[in-house]
Order: structure tokens, then sequence, then C-alpha cells
């Protein structure tokens, strides 16, 4: 089941990022965020980027969705969506893949929806930007992907304000809105952090599910290996504005090479024993 | 040290005469604590854990029920009393950034409770604020920092030396490191753990991560909605509990390694 979109069957790489750059003018100078890095995507995988925080994982999502202030970060390279470079495009070309090609799920699920607005017709407005249907069939797909999403009675969450949704049930929303457009691609950035374990779960439920039903590429955004060793089928890990360490996950795993990485996989607390103070 | 006696609590309906519209949120707590331990408190989002942690704290009167703390009950208590709890009774919150007044530098920070609770000259302040500093793991000169110029970590750190400040007796650890990343996530648990044996301090660690309960707890309690549904001393016998919301949280620890995947769908 697929949308209007064309997938060419000779690129199978959905996402190509190669010498993505950011720097940023302070003024005086530039200063480097993102080194040079290089990744690819295939069709329905999971990538999984970790670092910990300011290690540039959050910079390099808004430099592929093209949400950096121009004004003031300098951004060079290549992304490429299915074969498409998407550095050549106007903002509004862009506009119209942000969303529709390129779904977003963002670390904190309450500042992504106007608080003034209904998740109902936040829903049906961002349905009805990217594609043709009618007010009428829009709300009943929404209606029908948030009962898709295990959300409890879907008509009278449409009905709700963001602020009478718990975090976890915002996020699912925020899958289903994804679901809705089919993307090539899911930048999930942070999606679970904001949770707690047992709504963590269900958020990466939805989103292997994604993955599974609608071969859907992820890039998975996170800090938390539990996270990643869970969902992502390659790895590459940040450190300082670089990815110093990239392989498939079991590998990176059981073979870790870089220094800081082997450091990340020890950062875990194990047993009562590793942390007791003497 | 502490003792929870039978409290409930509820939100919502104000009105005394019409009590039907208010929701409970705590039901018939009763809890123990020694002195030099350090309890978890497990549960998922809306459990009631925070609104605990807030009665045990004193600063949500409890509908039903008493707080004792040191053989005295919290809430029938004289001023005077009331301030030595203050000193005692310490927080850290999650959220550290909303925690602290933007336009306080560290050592401000730092100072307020030193301020408020002792009488120090000038210059001993400034000393205490270089040792607190020195014990979080800081920098002599982070001092003049502002909130917006650490990251997360840090500024967390400021707002554990600000609650060890008074050398308290119980510091309630409200999800105070499950916005951090993991390597700081560690660090700040040790720093915590070093911080208890040398001050002897009592911990309320309030999370919904398993993980990080068990790795610094000696106790762990569970809540779901509004009842402790669990108390017990190690991981395994956690583990082991049937009841289903602690069979949840426990299933829904994720894996350490690829090969220990969920099967999700």
């Amino acid at each position: 089941m697929h949308g209007g979109e064309v997938v060419e069957v000779d690129t199978p790489n959905v996402l190509e990022v190669r010498n993505l750059q950011v720097n940023l003018n302070t003024g005086t100078g530039l200063v480097s965020l993102l080194e040079p890095v290089h990744f690819q995507l295939g069709k329905g995988r999971v990538f999984g980027l970790v670092g910990e925080s300011g290690s540039g994982k959050s910079i390099t999502c808004k430099a592929i969705l093209q949400l950096l202030d121009q004004r003031r970060m300098e951004v060079s390279g290549s992304v490429r969506l299915n074969g498409r470079e998407l550095g050549s495009l106007s903002s509004e070309e862009m506009r119209c893949i942000r969303g529709k090609e390129i779904g977003c799920i963002m670390q904190n699920p309450m500042n992504a929806f106007t608080p003034v607005f209904t998740i109902g017709a936040q829903f049906i407005e961002t349905l009805r930007t990217h594609t043709g249907l009618s007010k009428r069939q829009a709300r009943e797909r929404a209606t029908a992907a948030l009962a898709d999403m295990n959300l409890p009675e879907p008509g009278k969450l449409m009905r709700m304000y963001p602020f009478q949704l718990s975090g976890g049930m915002l996020q699912r929303v925020m899958i289903a809105i994804s679901m809705c457009l089919q993307p090539a691609l899911v930048i999930a950035d942070e999606p679970t952090t904001a949770l707690d374990v047992v709504n963590q779960l269900k958020v990466l439920r939805e989103l292997d599910r994604l993955r599974m039903e609608y071969g859907t590429s992820i890039l998975l955004v996170s800090h938390d290996l539990g996270v990643i060793s869970q969902m992502a089928d390659e790895v590459a890990v940040m450190y300082k504005g670089n990815i110093v360490e990239q392989a498939e996950v079991y590998e990176l795993f059981n073979n870790p090479q870089h220094k800081y990485t082997r450091e990340l996989l020890q950062a875990r607390p194990r047993s009562s024993k590793a942390l007791s103070p003497l | 040290m502490l003792q929870v006696r039978e409290v409930s609590h509820s939100y919502g309906n104000r009105n005394w005469l019409d009590r039907s519209g208010s929701r409970p949120v705590l039901e018939n707590i009763s809890l123990t604590m020694d002195k030099g331990s350090c309890y978890g408190l497990l549960g998922t989002s809306g459990a009631g854990k925070s609104t605990l942690g807030k009665i045990i704290l004193g600063i949500e009167k409890p509908s039903k029920g008493e707080v004792w703390f040191e053989g005295k009950n919290l809430y029938h208590s004289s001023r005077k009393l009331l301030k030595e709890w203050r000193r005692d009774l310490q927080v850290v919150f999650q959220d550290c950034y909303s925690a602290v007044n933007p336009l306080m530098t560290a050592a401000q920070i730092i100072g307020e409770p030193l301020r408020n609770f002792e009488r120090y000259s000038p210059k001993e302040l400034q000393r205490r604020i270089g040792i607190l500093l020195e014990q979080v793991g800081l920098r002599p000169e982070d001092e003049r920092k502002y909130p917006h110029q650490f990251s997360g970590g840090q500024l967390q750190r400021v707002n554990i030396a600000r609650a060890i400040a008074l050398k308290p007796k119980l510091i309630v650890l409200d999800e105070s490191v499950s916005s951090l990343d993991m390597v700081h996530q560690t660090q700040i648990l040790s720093l915590l753990a070093d911080l208890r044996t040398h001050y002897g301090l009592s911990y309320l660690f309030i999370t919904h991560d398993i993980r990080a309960a068990t790795a610094i707890c000696d106790h762990i309690a569970v809540m779901d909605q509004g009842s402790l549904v669990y108390q017990g001393g190690d991981r395994e016998s956690l583990i082991q509990c049937a009841h289903p919301a602690v069979k949840q949280l426990v299933s829904s620890i994720l894996p350490e390694h690829p090969s220990e995947r969920i099967v999700l769908n």
C-alpha cells in the first residue's frame, strides 16, 4: 500500500548524506558544529544516531531538514532523498517535502502542537496541506489512524487539546500523522526521552509498525542505548560533531572500536554493585 | 527517620461540602525510611510518585494521614520546627533549568540557602560555595556562570550543590537524572552515591527507570494509580513480583544488547 509516490527502483538508498557539514557564524569567526558526516539509509531500515548531548545529533537532523537558521549557520554537503538532491530545492519545495516525504517526530511533543487548536484540527490541517483530501475524508483518515495507534476513543481524542493528553499519547498522535502521509523517511529525534518506560515501549512499538507496514526508513536519534539496541539496524556514534564509529548494531555492541563507544557502552547503570559507594 | 502513615490525597474539587468531583491521587500509603537509606519510588507517569514526594517534603498537605519526621508530625508543628525542616528536607527536580532563577549566577544559586539559614561573613560564604562546587565536580570559575551557560548535566550538579549546602537529612530526587544522557546520568548517580556516604544522607529517589533505581537504591517501592503495590529490597524479588503494574514496568526495560530485543509486533 503506497501513496501517490513513485519509488525509484534503481536507488536502493532512501537517504544519502555526503559531506554534510555545519559551521556557526559567530560574527568574529566560524565555529564548526558538524564535521563532514556521511551515511546512507536503505528502505525500511532504522539508522541509529547516538552520542551525548551536544555531540551534534540534532544539528544533523536539522541540517537534513534544512531547518537551521541560514543567516547564522553555513551548511554544505549533499543530502539526497530517493536520489533527489535536497540542497538545490527552493524553500517552497522543501516545505512540501517536510511532512510529506520526511516525517518528523520531535523530543517534546507538547511543543510540537499548537496549544490553541484541537488535535483533530491540527491533524486534518496537516493531511489537507499535503494531500487533496476533503475535510470529511481527512477526518475519517485521521480517526482511523488514531485508532490504529491503539489510542483509546479516537473520536473523543480529535476534539481534545494537546494539554489534555499525556506525553506518550501526543507522541503517538505525531506518529499517526506521519503514518497517514506515508513518508519515505521519518526523522525521530529523541522520540521517547520525555516518556516513562511503559509509554516508551508503546511508542517504539508503533514506530516499528511504521517501518514494517509502510517500509518507512527511520533516522532514530537517541542518547539511550537501550532504544538503539532495541530498534536500530545500523548505528553511528557521534562525538563532538563527528561520527567516530559506524557499524551494524550487533557489530557495534559486540565489538566497539572507538574508545568513546566503549565508554558509552560502559556508562549504562547495571547492577547495584557497579555504583555502590564503597 | 521518616514515616508516612496512611496518607491519602486528592486533587480537584476544593469545595468542603461536596468532594464528589475530586480525583484521588494517593490512597492509603504507608512507608518507613531509615536514616542513611536510599529509597527508590518507581512507577509510570501519573502514578502519584511526585505527589507523594511533595507531601514528604512538606509542601503539599495530604487530605488524610500523617507524615512523621524524626518523631514529630510534619503537618502539625510549630513555625520554628517547620523552618528546621526546610533545612533538613531538600529536593532536586527533573527540569534543572526551571528549578533555578535564570538571572542568578551559580554562586548566587548555591549561596541562597546559606544566606537564608546561616550567618556567614561574605568571605566565609565564598569559601563554602567554592567547597560545594568542588564537591559536585564543577570548576571554581563556573561560579560566575548563568544557568543558560551550563549544560543540563552541569546545571543539575548546581542543583545538587544547592540541595546539599545546608547538610540536609533527606533529599527527594524527583526524576533528577531522567532527562540526562547516559554518560551524565552515570556520573550524577555516582556523585549522589559518594555524597550519601560523605554526609550520611538519605534519598527518596523517584524515577520510572528501574535500572537507575536498582543501581543506587537499597529499598524499592512501586506505585500504581495512587497505591503502593510493591515494597522490597532487591532487584530479584522485584523482577519476580506478580503484580501486573510491576510486571509491565519490568517487561518494558529495553535490552542492553540487540540480541535481547523485545518482540514488538
